[in-house]
């Protein structure tokens, strides 16, 4: 739908500080609207630009990565037991237990940008929900790989699930690990459905504008969308109801994940924050990996500089900097009650974190989860630039890895029996880990070639509400609630 | 006489919400039902903004009955599973259907059903997948609202006047096609 | 629905089982362990999996020291071993209820055919004790010829621990059951307590106080290891007496 309000005002508005309004068009998306056909155009384009050699040898380097790395290894650990990961008596569990919750920390950001920013109504997250969404699918398969890695007898996984048999065995409800499953598969359909169902109406545009292959691919997903009333009706009533009721599931699931660890009665994990703090945790580890997940989309396909701009760098930097103080919060929570009351067992773990072999990870970790963040995202400037707050992204997620690494195998290591204290060395669980995040990258590579990444009808739907007004002298953007 | 009664599906495509909101109505005002009519867009526009009448939505409904059944589930796993067995299976002091891991299965359960009946329900309502031949024009992803009129035969030229002298792009038969 | 305190069992089946380890006078020599790998059939780790902390011991002796060379003094051996937890922590996380508590024996059962391998219960084992199958560990021959027949050979990817030899308990209950009489204390005995050269492991009924272990244990000078965390261990130690 064309309707360029800027153009029928024929004088240029200026607000005090002298920005025009070529000013605002050029900042901001959602006052930047070009016709619907031609946004259409460059999502397709976008989408179905041929893939250079560069892309191919990516491409196929990753697949090489994750047909040997993880698949192969995973078949050398499932004939040979884990013996080959790095685990042992003392620290029964490594880096497969790490990797599990680095990964569903990052799906939790794709969840936080298509749930809880639609349901306050922040109109930047328009352009990136669905990059957002695959993140949190993708990061979910990564999480789902690592947690079978670990189990010993990994052919009887579905043991673990309710399901009527002729013994009549039903799962441990007592067991943390048993509300893990029913929460990760809770929020693995949820949040796959709550990618498809705004998907529905792109795919239709994509059927519309495409031949071949790739028509019947859209029609088949598309459903027969036509954009009736009655069926934009059902479908942002269903959205309601997913954005609404996605945002508890997405806070169970971590907080289920945080009591492994907090329900145990070892000494380091027995903590009663560790709820909150793993799902400030994961956002913020999510929060990193969607930015430099949306960098790369911004500086490696075409037109996405249009659809993701600086303001939207800016935007989540600053939610960004907000969740490092939180996270640094519930740290110091969790640290210092410790340190103050902890029995001798805490004070043991609390000196080895620090002062132990590995104690470069725990200053590395408050480095890169506190420092860095809160040293670069307080400028405007900075925030805006999609390479810097990337880089800042990249950081906190080498420092969200560390701090996992130091709750599950560092805090392992120190327990009641002293005699039982050893240092774990990872095995297989290295090129495995490496496999996963190969996988994450190969499949996102996958998708933006198969699917429109930009969620077109939410972007128009967003320039429709937005206008420039003058109130006085000032020219100030207004949105109305079209909803 | 079949000649009058016979029926035309008029597909009418505009370019902009206005227009359009004003086409419904001098519709309606020249007698056409608003059960003749059918709005397509490639946005969601509200019914208010084209003074259609309010769309029912069995979805909230659906999603209802799907926590309930998600809950019932819950409540079989937590309160019957434990006595299934040939005895109760006794772990620590805890009792057989212990207090906060009956909360935290319910509540993921209540919630699993109530999302997995909430996108059923979008199939439902909407009869999704629908791949017959369905009235469409593809012009409509590209921003652009179609009416369509369901009218007699004779009244044909009046409405298509009409719909033209309002700003309509274009004013055809509707036919089903293959999308 | 029946509370666990609740639950009624015959006079021969409620058996409570526990130990007493005199501290002082067990001299290290680890008979107890190699007694314990031969009757349950427990795999040989090897020099390097060991070193690393996979030994797979149901029983270890552990020993520390105080003081630095040349003033070193030694503290009294430790030999731990599962102390059948009468508030395990280990049970409540297992989500197939591969270990439970044993309603007739008061013990901590490992069911190793239900064993999926996520390793939470040994995790959450305050005392450590709890071994893992981190390989399929060959016997070279003729070693499969001392195999003990009343006890499953287990195989990668299950947990095991130490049972107080429940094959003798059973064998023992089952042979009075025959004769139509109750299990006489120190008729039988586990492996690590027949192994002992010092007499340093007492085992028998701790619920019945005319048994030596009953008796040993309410001299009054015995800990319990970590009790402070409420896990209610059967074991008690004598320390510095």
């Amino acid at each position: 739908m064309a309707h360029d309000k800027k153009h029928t005002d024929q004088h240029a508005h200026t607000d005090h500080s002298g920005h025009s309004e070529e000013h605002f068009r050029e900042k901001h998306l959602m006052l930047d609207p070009l016709p619907r056909g031609q946004m259409n155009d460059m999502v397709m384009e976008s989408m179905l630009e041929k893939p250079t050699w560069k892309w191919w040898l990516v491409f196929g380097f990753l697949a090489f990565v994750v047909v040997y790395f993880l698949f192969y290894q995973w078949g050398i650990l499932i004939t040979k037991g884990q013996g080959q990961a790095g685990v042992m008596r003392g620290d029964y569990w490594g880096i497969f237990l790490v990797n599990t919750v680095f990964w569903i920390g990052i799906s939790h950001a794709g969840t936080f940008i298509s749930a809880i920013l639609r349901v306050f109504r922040a109109e930047f997250r328009r352009p990136f929900t669905r990059a957002a969404e695959l993140m949190t699918t993708f990061g979910l398969v990564q999480a789902g790989f690592s947690i079978f890695m670990h189990m010993g007898r990994v052919w009887v996984f579905y043991w673990l699930m309710p399901y009527p048999n002729q013994r009549m065995l039903w799962p441990n409800l007592h067991s943390p690990l048993t509300w893990d499953l029913l929460a990760i598969t809770t929020y693995l359909l949820s949040s796959t459905m709550y990618l498809f169902l705004p998907l529905i109406p792109d795919v239709a545009m994509a059927r519309d504008r495409s031949t071949g292959w790739r028509k019947n691919l859209y029609k088949v997903l598309a459903l027969g969308f036509r954009g009736t009333e009655g069926e934009w009706t059902h479908l942002r009533n269903a959205m309601n109801i997913f954005a609404f009721a996605i945002i508890p599931v997405m806070f169970s699931v971590h907080t289920i994940v945080s009591w492994d660890f907090a329900a145990a009665t070892r000494p380091g994990w027995s903590s009663t924050i560790f709820g909150p703090y793993f799902i400030v945790g994961a956002l913020h580890s999510g929060m990193g990996a969607a930015v430099v997940v949306l960098a790369v989309i911004r500086g490696t396909m075409k037109h996405m500089d249009y659809f993701v701009r600086g303001e939207h760098f800016d935007a989540i930097g600053k939610l960004m900097l907000i969740i490092s103080m939180a996270w640094a919060y519930f740290f110091f929570n969790d640290y210092m009650v410790q340190w103050y009351g902890g029995d001798k067992w805490t004070q043991q773990l609390l000196h080895f974190h620090e002062a132990g072999p590995l104690g470069w990870m725990w200053f590395g970790m408050l480095f890169t989860n506190i420092v860095i963040p809160w040293a670069i995202l307080w400028n405007p400037k900075w925030r805006a630039n999609p390479w810097l707050v990337g880089f800042v992204g990249i950081a906190i997620n080498v420092g969200m890895w560390f701090e996992r690494y130091i709750i599950i195998p560092v805090s392992a290591t120190i327990n009641r029996m002293p005699f039982t204290w050893r240092m774990y060395t990872p095995g297989i669980e290295v090129p495995m880990g490496i496999g996963t995040v190969a996988f994450f990258i190969l499949l996102y590579m996958a998708a933006s070639k198969l699917i429109p990444l930009i969620p077109v009808w939410e972007v128009q739907e967003g320039q429709m509400a937005h206008e420039l007004k003058k109130f006085g002298r000032e020219t100030v953007v207004s949105v109305s609630e079209l909803e | 006489m079949t000649e009058e009664k016979k029926v035309v599906d008029l597909l009418a495509v505009f370019s902009d919400l206005a227009p359009a909101a004003d086409a419904v109505e001098q519709l309606r005002m020249m007698g056409v039902h608003d059960d003749c009519m059918n709005v397509i867009s490639g946005v969601p526009v509200t019914e208010a903004m084209l003074g259609r009448p309010h769309q029912w939505t069995n979805v909230p409904r659906i999603a209802m009955g799907g926590a309930i059944l998600g809950m019932g589930a819950g409540i079989f796993l937590a309160y019957a599973s434990p006595f299934l067995y040939a005895y109760p299976i006794q772990v620590s002091t805890q009792s057989f259907v212990p207090g906060p891991p009956t909360v935290v299965v319910i509540f993921e359960l209540t919630m699993l059903g109530m999302l997995l009946s909430t996108f059923l329900g979008v199939f439902l309502d909407s009869f999704f997948p629908n791949y017959r031949p369905m009235k469409y024009v593809p012009e409509i992803s590209d921003g652009k609202i179609a009416i369509f009129v369901e009218c007699k035969h004779v009244e044909e030229k009046k409405v298509t006047d009409l719909l033209k002298k309002l700003g309509a792009e274009s004013v055809k038969p509707a036919e089903a096609q293959h999308l | 629905m029946i509370r666990p305190d609740e639950i009624k069992l015959s006079a021969e089946e409620t058996g409570k089982w526990g130990m007493v380890i005199n501290q002082d006078i067990c001299t290290g020599c680890q008979a107890c362990a190699a007694a314990c790998a031969m009757e349950n059939n427990i795999s040989f780790v090897g020099e390097e999996d060991s070193g690393y902390g996979r030994s797979m011991h149901w029983i270890r002796i552990e020993r520390f020291w105080e003081g630095e060379y040349p003033e070193v003094k030694m503290t009294p051996q430790q030999p731990m071993l599962c102390q059948q937890c009468g508030h395990a922590t280990c049970e409540p996380v297992c989500p197939a209820f591969a270990t439970v508590h044993s309603q007739a024996e008061q013990l901590n059962l490992q069911v190793y055919n239900r064993c999926v391998g996520t390793r939470y219960c040994a995790n959450n084992c305050p005392y450590q004790v709890r071994a893992f199958n981190w390989r399929d560990y060959k016997r070279p021959e003729p070693l499969p010829n001392q195999l003990n027949p009343d006890v499953t050979v287990r195989r990668m990817g299950v947990m095991e621990k130490c049972t107080f030899c429940i094959q003798r308990i059973h064998k023992a209950q089952d042979k009075a059951k025959s004769e139509g009489r109750e299990v006489m204390d120190g008729e039988f005995t586990t492996a690590c307590a027949q192994a002992c050269p010092a007499n340093a492991i007492v085992f028998g009924r701790v619920d019945n106080p005319e048994s030596l272990v009953s008796q040993l244990a309410h001299k009054g000078h015995g800990v319990k290891h970590l009790e402070e965390l409420g896990t209610l261990p059967n074991i008690t130690y004598f320390k510095g007496g």
